[in-house]
């Protein structure tokens, strides 16, 4: 079995690894990370807008951006997937690619989800350091911009990166609009062999586990180093590098 | 310079200021004592509208602060009342440094060569000039205190605020922040302060104001607070802060 295994990926790591590109899309984990980057990456400014206006004094910034969170953490993923499946090219009068949809809907997922990781890093500082800017005469926009902020995302770094984890297992949704990312290309492979379907899912577990428990590493690591920087005092090895 | 005329505010149904009616002078040194909940930090808090009041004005150079006024005319007021804090409240994401540079830089647009000058100044001035590019975590509190100090001082602001800005010390570290206050005192800057040391009070104050349930109760030079108090409240708060 394992010996199968390894026949498959030898024969097939292109398709895994990059789709048929150049001749077709650009597909396998390469898509897939691609996928979950460009989510993560446009989710996270929109993340901050909606952040802000969760802890907004104004109810009509508070509202929507309320309504907004509750009702995508209240669904299924799948769901948005379709809405926005069915609903951009009715609303755009155009066709949109599945990479685009996926794109699309990670990024208003994520955004949701992300703004309540962003929303708790600028609720958990303490409350000092907004009166301390403003008592130095900063408007509320540029203590947030240049004292909360940097402070919360920073705290916020390892949750993000868990976020950009979940983001991952989440592209693999993509396989039911025809997105061609790992699970696809997997999939394409599954149907070519027909016999071997245990090898092949094997496979794309294997592959899975690998890419998101080397992020969990990398994030438990920074949250410890987090940690040991908030805590106090540096060695004094760092304090020079900082000097 | 600070005015206060029937100043009262409530948190929720509880009145945390009542009428309270005081002035300081330009140049002058007040010091606020009074026992734990008498609502010293909020009086002075209301000082640079950190916190809203109920009714009253509070004229600061003459303006009244509580006034409706623009956000942008409000933050201008408060960029000249200098605040310190119990807590310090350094900015912990920033060198001791980058803290005093960060205020003069963004709020009054002055440039960053100009603020980094006049940040080393201060830093001079405060003691610490050699710990200009220490983190916050990496100072101790009395060093943290100064560099409060300082950043408040960056804006120039001609009247600063003080809640306790020694009792989150230990007892060493004291001595270095009082020299600090005492040299602004020396140089006639207007001063509101918080504290309980009162040797520190009586060698540098103006006046005492001493507060208990909302109400200044008692107003009077040093001397006479610490050596005779009037009101009944004040004799017994001081020999309990005596007899710790
Ligand atoms: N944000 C708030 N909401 C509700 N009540 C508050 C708030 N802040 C302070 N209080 C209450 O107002 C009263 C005055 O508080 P304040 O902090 O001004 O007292 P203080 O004289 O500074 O006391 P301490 O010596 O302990 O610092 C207290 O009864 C306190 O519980
Ligand atoms: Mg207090």
């Amino acid at each position: 079995m394992l010996h199968n295994a390894i026949a498959i990926v030898s024969e097939n790591w292109l398709l895994l690894l990059i789709g048929q590109y150049p001749n077709g899309p650009l597909g396998g984990i390469a898509a897939t990370l691609i996928l979950s980057v460009l989510g993560i990456v446009l989710a996270f400014p929109l993340s901050v807008l909606i952040a802000l206006a969760r802890i907004s004094r104004w109810r009509l910034l508070r509202a929507p951006a309320t309504a907004l969170v509750y009702l995508v953490r209240g669904v299924p993923l799948l769901m948005i997937i379709f809405w926005v499946y069915f609903l951009f090219p009715l609303l755009l009068g155009a066709n949109v690619p599945g990479f685009a949809t996926m794109v699309c809907t990670l990024v208003i997922y994520e955004g949701a989800f992300l703004s309540e990781v962003v929303r708790a890093g600028i609720e958990a500082l303490p409350r000092g350091q907004m009166d301390a800017a403003r008592a130095l005469g900063h408007s509320y926009p540029r203590a947030m911009r240049y004292v909360i902020l940097p402070q919360a995302l920073y705290n916020m770094l390892p949750a993000i990166l868990s976020q950009f984890i979940s983001t991952i297992k989440e592209t693999t949704l993509g396989y039911v609009i025809n997105v061609p990312e790992l699970t696809f290309a997997a999939n394409q492979i599954n149907n070519r062999l027909l016999t071997k379907p245990f090898e092949v899912f094997l496979i794309l577990a294997l592959t899975y586990y690998a890419v998101c428990w080397s992020l969990t590493w990398v994030a438990t690591w920074l949250e410890r180093r987090i940690a040991t920087r908030r805590a106090g005092p540096a060695p004094i090895g760092m304090m020079a590098a900082r000097a | 310079m600070i005015q206060l005329q029937g100043v009262n505010k409530w948190f929720g149904d509880l009145q945390v200021l009542a009428d309270i009616n005081a002035n300081v002078a330009r140049g002058e040194v007040v010091v606020v004592c009074g026992p734990s909940g008498s609502g010293k930090s909020t009086l002075i808090r209301t000082v640079n509208r950190l916190e809203e009041i109920r009714s009253g004005t509070i004229l600061v150079d003459g303006r009244n602060i509580h006034a409706k006024m623009p956000a942008a005319e409000l933050n201008a007021m408060r960029s000249r009342i200098g605040f310190v804090f119990q807590s310090f409240n350094l900015f912990p994401h920033l060198s001791a440094l980058d803290n005093i540079i960060l205020s003069p830089h963004r709020v009054n647009g002055l440039g960053r060569a100009a603020a980094r000058d006049r940040a080393m100044t201060l830093l001079e001035r405060v003691g610490l000039a050699n710990r200009a590019h220490s983190f916050p975590a990496q100072l101790s509190g009395g060093q943290q205190q100064r560099v409060a100090i300082a950043r408040a001082l960056a804006m120039e602001p001609p009247a600063m605020l003080f809640d306790e800005p020694t009792s989150a010390l230990d007892p060493e570290m004291v001595g270095e922040v009082l020299a600090v206050i005492r040299g602004l005192a020396q140089e006639g800057m207007t001063m509101m302060c918080v504290t309980h040391e009162m040797s520190f009070a009586r060698e540098v104050a103006d006046q005492v104001w001493f507060m208990d349930a909302g109400r200044i109760l008692e107003t009077a030079t040093p001397g006479a607070f610490f050596g005779a108090p009037q009101h009944p409240r004040a004799q017994r708060f001081l020999s309990d802060l005596r007899a710790r």
